[in-house]
């Protein structure tokens, strides 16, 4: 079972690393090509030309298809994703590994965060269902889940940067700390991270309630809950056994949540002006800085493959139902 | 156990079924606020229709005007060309409306189309109808826009549509299969299956109507997604314009006129952003209704 | 309530709203549960039994509402005048109930030896490792292996284990009363047998009273000492079981013991009841509730509800009959 989910995690990547490779060759004007011919012109060798574009975008054009494939397959497994071409020189791979971090930090925090809050609400939601207090908790979260993220980011931004200028204007921190272990430096990163952090809560919070609130309701209506209630069970332990029922199929959207998140990044950070991997998708389509967004491109989808192989592995550990 | 029903307990029934369905419409927009969505919906539908037929082809420019504040002359101020808000609210609406509802038109026949086969057949189609819908479900769904904007320019209403339809029926695809899987195990479609019934037409008669409040359902809520991320391409600059419509509105008012720093231009700023949430509202509150309808457990007996 | 009685159930009322009205689940219900006797609810779906038993642990769900009557419980009182803790700490410790759908009734995701330290706990039992071992001694009663059933998630148990565990619950608190809905319902044969075995052992060894219900006559006419039939929400017919089922006096039991194939005699001799049964908000306003569907209806059937006629311990609520059991009588 293990080795199934891995093998698709990991053809699954693979298919994606291969699209990226077709999407480059389809791209209007053939950039690869263009380069080495413009690398010709400007006096280049032809195998030098040839060189330093497989340096950049990880393969030699001209060189038969198969040539070419397996000679980008080749510098992905080595991790070596190509240069950026508009920073000349720069691997592709230290420019995206220095901007996933700050992604990372942002989008984790913000599934905690979200979780925590959407569940516990869902959960009070369901219990007072078809009292004032359960519908009015209903309506927000589908009211907020229906906000699209890029409004949330701009109002939020609008709100707290300008017209009450309480947090700083964008950006991950500010230059005046050094990095490293000290308050300053990590006191700062916290505040460029908090207005992010509350859009990517307010972005999927409204989900997890409905769905907290689904999954209790149909707790609530199996029959082993009645069946508790009417053996005497102390009523705290009804909601402990309705709490750890109802959370299991919340666990399965976590890996979906953080799909959603990393598609939301790019709003985000674009907003904020916070450099994760996001603003970098933006940036490198606005300067057409191929391998760059590629790059991008693909270190958010393996990062989204294999958070749901971790979910898919994980989830045998808390439903017995399923461990063999 | 079957029981003869004499006729006039077929009548009676006959009668009382059709009180239940009137019933049941009154339900749908039984609440304010359901009636309230309801007319927005119709009102933007209505904007999507004829509202460039409202304007001029070309909006007056008025360069002494420039984001104007809200007046008589232009109810929610003008842009950065000194064109009145309002008209392109209005006008821009048929792009944003229509696309999205061609994109869903487009996922809700491929997704119920594969998700039927992969539900009915599910040993050699299901499989691998259901890898590729898993795979592209598992993407993260902005990006792989954003990168397939690199090389397809869909900034055209119909394209649009389309780019967003193709890699959203996955998730129709996926409800409407598991619907059928279990529909397909059932007693009446096996009993429909033994009377040598052809599979297509069992998918028709028997399974399709089962599956439509999914696909009801899912209606509205691909419109208000399809929506936001159509909105989303053009605000992030990913896809040329073609013409206004609200995420060139809100492209223009965040980073040219830099609204979100300073305060004018506010109108110009909110106006899409309060017509996309009204939208989205809308649909959502009326999607509860459409559940309410099909599931009359949900219903309260006031 | 006198001695021999455990249970006593007066005038119950149980009513839903519908948008047709208030559908009386249960309406006008008197029956005793004597003492150590196991007694047996019959009736269609529909005929509101759950809803009956459910009230003995006041625990009509909502938006059903008990309208009118009491339950009478020996040691406990009414027990629809209990309510929070109280009520809580009665269902369990004093009445045992049993499931009609025990295929589920525990928690999927801990094992039963958990469960029961849970049900334990819930009940300030202070020696749970005695609770663990009465309950051991009774999972081997039933003829499974203890220490893989305690140990055992819910979904490792079949049908009749399941079953079976459904019961160790609801008696491993040393309640004194104890109610079956449908305990053979969802099972094979083999298991049937098996499971109504075990019943009528804990329930002489124990002293219990038991109240089992079901809508297969043959379950009840195989262990119930007393019988009762119940109809769209009232009892119309109650007695000894071997007398009711020999000579059965209310129209619907005669209907329901005629529908019946046997094994021995001829197949084509059961007839089919026509009709349905009622829906409960279209049940008629006056009189007799089986009267639509029943072959000596009269006029006074549609205008007022018969009252009980008592033969001996055996009762039924029908005019026609009890003129013609007067006739008998008089003749």
């Amino acid at each position: 079972m293990i080795i199934t989910k891995l093998v698709t995690g990991l053809v699954m990547i693979w298919v994606v690393a291969s699209a990226t490779f077709f999407l480059v060759l389809a791209m209007p004007g053939n950039p690869a090509a263009a380069k080495e011919a413009d690398l010709i012109n400007k006096g280049m060798s032809p195998q030098n030309a040839a060189k330093a574009v497989a340096a950049i975008y990880g393969f030699i054009p001209k060189k038969p298809l198969i040539d070419q494939y397996g000679n980008y397959v080749w510098q992905l497994l080595h991790f070596n994703l190509g240069q950026s071409i508009a920073e000349q020189g720069t691997p592709v791979s230290s420019i995206v590994a220095s901007a996933f971090p700050w992604t990372v930090i942002l989008a984790l925090s913000g599934i905690l965060i979200s979780f925590l809050i959407g569940a516990s609400v869902g959960i009070l939601a369901a219990v007072k269902r078809n009292t004032r207090t359960g519908d009015t908790l209903t309506l927000g979260g589908a009211f907020i889940n229906g906000i699209p993220t890029f409004v949330i980011a701009i109002l939020l931004f609008y709100l707290f940067t300008t017209i009450w200028a309480i947090f700083p204007q964008g950006g991950n921190v500010s230059i005046v700390y050094t990095p490293g272990w000290n308050a300053g430096y990590i006191g700062s990163v916290i505040s460029h991270a908090v207005l992010p952090v509350i859009a990517y809560v307010l972005a999927i919070v409204g989900g997890w309630v409905l769905t907290a609130k689904a999954s209790v309701v149909s707790v609530l209506g199996d029959d082993f809950i009645l069946a508790a209630e009417l053996r005497g069970l102390k009523p705290t332990t009804v909601l402990r056994y309705i709490t750890r029922n109802a959370m299991l199929p919340l666990f399965t959207i976590l890996a979906l949540a953080l799909a959603f998140l990393f598609g939301g990044s790019v709003f985000i950070e674009d907003v904020f002006n916070y450099p994760g991997l996001g603003q970098l998708m933006i940036n490198s389509i606005n300067t057409k800085d191929y391998p760059v967004l590629d790059g991008a491109f693909l270190l958010i989808t393996v990062a989204v493959i294999v958070a749901n192989i971790l979910a898919d592995l994980a989830y045998p550990l808390i439903d017995p139902r399923i461990r063999r | 156990m079957t029981v003869a029903l004499a006729p006039e307990q077929l009548e009676t029934g006959l009668r009382r079924s059709r009180q239940r369905t009137a019933r049941r419409w009154v339900l749908f927009v039984n609440t304010p606020s359901r009636a309230i969505s309801a007319f927005i919906v119709v009102l933007f539908g209505l904007m999507a229709i004829f509202g460039p037929y409202l304007y001029p082809a070309n909006l007056p420019i008025n360069a002494n005007d420039i984001y104007a504040s809200p007046s008589l002359a232009h109810p929610l101020g003008t842009d950065f060309e000194g064109v009145d808000t309002l008209a392109l609210i209005v006008t821009g609406a048929r792009y944003v409306i229509f696309s999205a509802v061609i994109a869903c038109a487009i996922t809700v026949v491929l997704g119920t189309v594969g998700g039927l086969v992969a539900g009915y057949y599910p040993r050699w189609a299901g499989s691998a109808i259901m890898r590729v819908t898993d795979f592209v479900l598992a993407l993260p769904g902005f990006p792989v826009l954003l990168v397939l904007a690199t090389v397809w320019n869909f900034g055209s209403l119909w394209q649009m549509a389309l780019a967003l339809g193709v890699f959203g029926w996955g998730g129709i695809a996926r409800a409407v299969r598991s619907q059928t899987l279990s529909l397909r195990e059932r007693p009446f479609v096996e009993a429909a299956r033994g009377l040598g019934i052809p599979g297509w037409r069992i998918i028709t008669t028997e399974v399709m109507p089962n599956v439509a409040p999914f696909i009801g359902m899912n209606l509205l809520t691909g419109i208000t997604a399809f929506i936001y991320s159509e909105v989303g391409l053009f605000f992030l600059g990913a896809v040329p314009f073609t013409g206004s419509n609200w995420g060139v509105m809100l492209n223009n008012a965040v980073f040219q006129a830099n609204a979100v720093t300073s305060t004018r231009a506010l109108a110009y700023l909110l106006s899409p952003l309060i017509c996309i949430m009204l939208i989205t509202l809308a649909l959502v509150t009326l999607m509860n209704a459409v559940d309410e309808f099909f599931n009359p457990r949900l219903r309260r007996i006031k | 309530m006198t001695n021999s009685t455990a249970v006593s159930i007066t005038d119950l009322g149980v009513s839903f709203p519908t948008s047709s009205g208030p559908a009386h689940a249960v309406a006008g219900v008197s029956l005793d549960l004597p003492r150590g006797q196991i007694t047996g609810l019959v009736g269609e779906s529909g005929s509101g039994k759950s809803t009956l038993a459910l009230s003995l642990l006041n625990a009509v769900p909502a938006p059903g509402s008990v309208t009118s009557g009491s339950v009478e419980i020996d040691g406990v009182g009414d027990v629809l005048t209990l309510k929070g803790s109280a009520l809580r700490k009665t269902r369990g410790a004093k009445i045992g109930y049993v499931f009609q759908a025990s295929q589920n009734s525990l928690n999927p995701l801990k094992p039963v030896g958990k469960q029961l330290l849970d049900l334990g706990r819930s009940h300030g039992v202070r020696d749970r490792r005695d609770l663990l071992h009465r309950a051991r001694l009774l999972v081997e009663e039933m003829g499974l292996d203890a220490e893989r059933v305690l140990a055992s998630y819910q979904h490792e148990l079949s049908g009749g284990m399941r079953q079976r565990v459904g019961i160790v619950f609801a008696l491993v608190l040393n309640a004194h009363v104890l109610i079956l809905d449908e305990p053979t319902t969802a099972l094979d044969m083999l298991s049937q047998a098996s499971v109504l075995e075990i019943v009528q052992k804990v329930h002489s060894e124990r002293g219990l009273t038991t109240l089992i219900i079901s809508h297969d006559v043959g379950v009840i006419g195989d262990i119930a000492d007393r019988m009762a039939v119940m109809y769209a929400g009232r009892i119309v017919e109650e007695g000894p079981t071997p007398s009711v089922l020999a000579s059965p006096w209310h129209p619907y039991t005669r209907a329901l013991l005629t529908a019946m194939p046997r094994i021995t005699g001829d197949v084509s001799a059961a007839k089919q009841l026509p009709g349905r049964p009622p829906d409960l908000s279209s049940i008629p306003r006056a009189g007799c509730v089986f009267a639509p569907r029943c072959a000596l209806a009269e006029d006074a059937c549609t205008e007022t509800e018969p009252e009980n006629t008592f033969l001996a311990d055996h009762r039924f609520a029908c005019f026609v009959t009890a003129r013609e059991t007067a006739k008998e009588t008089t003749a």
